[in-house]
């Protein structure tokens, strides 16, 4: 019979947790990042010796406080869910340090499974660590493991199912000795004496240590369910600690903790003392200039290498500008974009040819082709981003960026910590916004997920490139940098005011940052794949979901009248039916009336999806790619840029808004980053508009 | 012993941390990653402008002026 286990995955940010975790569960991943739902963790499943284990990939966090949601998230895990084992991992190259959680851990629940990391490198750093003795002064399993040369792991699984099924590990919570400090924790436990605990899950000494070290979250149960009393008196219990030893009891009980740790590790763990080897390189990040110039030529060149070769650009235009004509159309011709192009076209004309003119073959190649296909051209330019966003997360180059990049986003009201979401925004902006979760400043990340959605993500940048491929040559170029640009300084000017605002109401803190460099090192190949693997199936997903439905529906809207009788004529369909009502706001932009609607019906289905923009326009033009699609609009480029710009700007999409809310919690939030977007959307686009009619 | 605060100190410099001053939400963050009382941190860059580098227990933390301001050490 089999038997279903379910392990937390826990660890200190850095350890290398998510490279385990990727080895632990392989490919089968449930990725929880997509519309709406709010599932914030990753799980994934994997047999071994007849059980089916399941593991829960838990935040990165440094210990059980509330000092931001992804902590109380974990710990809410751990205490409400009961999970069969909780899998703790200690980075091996800084023990001490990583053990931190670790100790919290087992105050918290005894079934635990130690897992050492990065086993192969420990003794080139000259650390020696004595595993089985550490087991013992722990009372529950520690495996060293490697994620590299995969040394452990089975032994780990063996493990994880003894401990699962209670032949290992330890039966009772861990005591830590906080020395002096335990007198107190005793006369909170006589406090909290009448707590049912079974009710609420937490163990007691713990709830008491928390309380000593002040958290909100277990004083507000302490006072709704022994009354406002019985917290006073614990209240005053802290006071006194504060009153004797002249400290704030949370310093005194990290410290503590860490005494305890380093009492524990006594003859565990035996450094020799190797050179450190000096990194010169990551140096420059810090300095305060050429901090910002290694940090932004960093990001410029990942998506210019991304650009090019997926659609030839910039230097098919430099070439083109230089004479080389004919090398700059077959660098635009065999760059994967065109290649997919060409693929897209020739099935199209094929199943034509075998099908014939039906409304069965309109549905397939108009429709759904038309439809998909534009969208699902795009899909090698998004592996290749998201391979280079990869390669900067895992080798520790993101961190340096973030720090490089520091002073310069203070200017705009936010730290560093911004860094992070603002690259992920350009992959997607529902991870992006999911990612302001590790910001500890409450309002600064308010501010962000108002303004995160002004990141052009992938989806957007599809459109961006549909419409600069319908211009000609420098103009093209020019259209992409010029709505990043104003992308980039839409985002730095409303963050500023919003800073500002925030400032004049006095809840300002100043944005500060506080962020582990570990160590820069080669990523391992295996991690980025996953990663690489992880947007492309999100992207296809969604291609073969929401984009594939959607497609059948714009394709019934422009193929039926309001009376549901077939038309060639789209003039007549539901789809202009709608789109005309909104034609008007578009009216600045001077397009004929029949092109007006259909611009309205893509931007309308623009907010389920932002890719359908592109696929609304194929499907309605009957066109092959995106390019031609633009083309037969016979849109001037004053016009393409403006429509370019409002595409950008307008609104987040669907599931965008979802997180937006599900983050803040607040309606208000989500409908004023709607009222914000839409009305610098729709200046950007005037002002693009008669701009560009200028020059 | 002469105190001072983990801004002013220069880069390659050792010191142990004597305490925080109050104010600011960071102090727990602090804490968990190892900047306790007692500590010994190494300053890894400072330029006077920018964030400050510190290594403790052997890790790097970029720590922001505005925090650093706020510990108080003593040089080594």
């Amino acid at each position: 019979m089999k038997k279903y286990i379910e392990v937390a995955v826990l660890g200190q940010p850095n350890v290398g947790k998510s490279t385990l975790f990727n080895i632990l569960t392989g490919k089968k991943v449930r990725v929880a990042n997509w519309p709406g739902v709010t599932v914030e963790i990753h799980e994934g499943e994997r047999i071994h010796r007849g059980h089916v284990i399941k593991f829960v990939d838990l935040p990165g966090i440094y210990g059980f406080s509330t000092t931001t949601i992804e902590e109380r998230i974990a710990r809410k895990y751990i205490l409400s869910r009961q999970p069969d084992v909780v899998l703790v991992l200690v980075d091996g190259l800084n023990p001490e340090r990583t053990m931190y959680l670790l100790i919290q851990t087992l105050e918290i629940t005894p079934n635990v499974v130690v897992a050492i990391t990065k086993y192969d490198v420990v003794h080139a750093h000259g650390i020696h660590i004595n595993y089985k003795a550490l087991e013992h002064k722990l009372g529950v399993p520690v495996i060293p493991v490697s994620a590299t040369s995969m040394q452990g792991i089975m032994h780990l699984l063996d493990v994880i199912i003894d401990v699962a099924e209670g032949r290992k590990g330890r039966r009772d919570l861990l005591e830590v000795d906080y020395k002096e400090l335990n007198v107190f924790i005793e006369s909170v436990m006589e406090v909290l004496e009448k707590l049912d605990t079974s009710k609420i899950g937490f163990p007691k000494r713990w709830m008491a240590i928390r309380l000593l070290e002040g958290d909100p979250e277990i004083e507000g149960i302490v006072k709704r369910t022994l009354g406002e009393e019985a917290l006073n008196e614990i209240i005053n219990i802290r006071e006194e600690i504060k009153r004797i030893y002249k400290r704030d009891p949370a310093e005194l009980f990290s410290s503590r903790r860490f005494e305890y740790i380093n009492e524990l590790l006594k003859g565990i763990i035996i450094r020799a003392s190797v050179e450190a080897k000096h990194k010169f390189i990551t140096k420059y990040f810090y300095h305060p200039v050429a901090g910002p110039l290694i940090s932004t030529s960093i990001l410029l060149a990942v998506f210019i290498f991304a650009f090019t070769i997926n659609t030839g650009f910039p230097f098919d235009i430099i070439l083109e500008e230089l004479g080389y004509h004919e090398i700059a159309v077959a660098l635009e011709e065999y760059s994967i974009g065109g290649l997919m192009e060409k693929g897209f076209s020739i099935l199209s004309g094929f199943l034509y040819k075998i099908m014939g003119e039906s409304m069965s073959s309109h549905l397939l190649i108009d429709g759904i082709i038309g439809g998909v296909g534009a969208v699902l051209a795009f899909l090698p330019l998004i592996m290749v981003i998201s391979l280079m966003l990869a390669i900067l997360e895992d080798s520790g180059l993101a961190p340096r960026i973030a720090v490089g990049l520091h002073s310069l986003l203070n200017k705009i009201g936010v730290s560093g910590h911004a860094v992070f979401p603002i690259i992920l925004g350009f992959g997607c902006n529902v991870p992006s916004i999911m990612a302001t979760r590790a910001i500890p400043s409450l309002r600064e990340r308010m501010r962000l997920i108002m303004t995160l959605p002004f990141i052009p993500c992938q989806a957007r940048l599809v459109v961006i490139l549909a419409f600069a491929s319908a211009l000609k040559g420098l103009n093209g170029a020019l259209l992409i940098l010029y709505g990043y640009v104003l992308a980039f300084i839409v985002f730095a000017i409303i963050n500023r005011l919003l800073y500002e605002y925030d400032k004049k109401k006095g809840v300002v803190v100043e944005p500060d940052i506080l962020l582990e460099l570990p160590p820069i090192h080669k990523p391992i190949l295996r991690v980025i794949w996953w990663h690489v693997w992880d947007s492309a199936k999100h992207f296809l997903i969604k291609a073969g979901t929401i984009i594939f439905v959607l497609s059948i529906l714009i394709w019934f809207m422009t193929s039926y009248t309001p009376e549901l009788t077939y038309t060639d004529d789209v003039s007549n369909s539901i789809a202009a039916g709608i789109a005309k009502v909104f034609a008007p706001i578009l009216s600045p932009l001077n397009m004929s009336e029949n092109v007006g609607w259909i611009i309205a019906f893509a931007l309308l289905m623009g907010f389920i999806a932002k890719e359908a923009v592109v696929g609304s326009l194929t499907i309605l033009t009957e066109a092959n790619s995106a390019r031609e699609a633009i083309r037969l609009l016979g849109l001037i480029d004053s016009q393409i840029a403006a429509i370019t710009v409002f595409t950008i700007l307008y609104v987040p999409c669907l599931a965008t808004l979802a997180v937006i809310y599900f983050e803040s919690r607040s309606w208000k939030v989500a409908l004023l980053t709607i009222l914000i977007m839409m009305s610098v959307a729709y200046i950007g686009m005037l002002i693009t508009y008669f701009l560009s009619l200028i020059i | 012993m002469i105190q001072s605060s983990l801004e002013s100190l220069p880069p390659g410099k050792r010191a142990k941390i004597v305490g925080y001053m109050k104010g600011g939400g960071w102090t727990y963050r602090l804490y968990q990653m190892g900047l306790t009382p007692g500590a010994v941190i190494e300053v890894v860059a400072n330029y006077g402008k920018g964030p400050i580098i510190v290594r403790v227990m052997g890790v790097e933390i970029a720590i922001g002026r505005g925090i650093a301001r706020r510990i108080i050490v003593e040089p080594l």
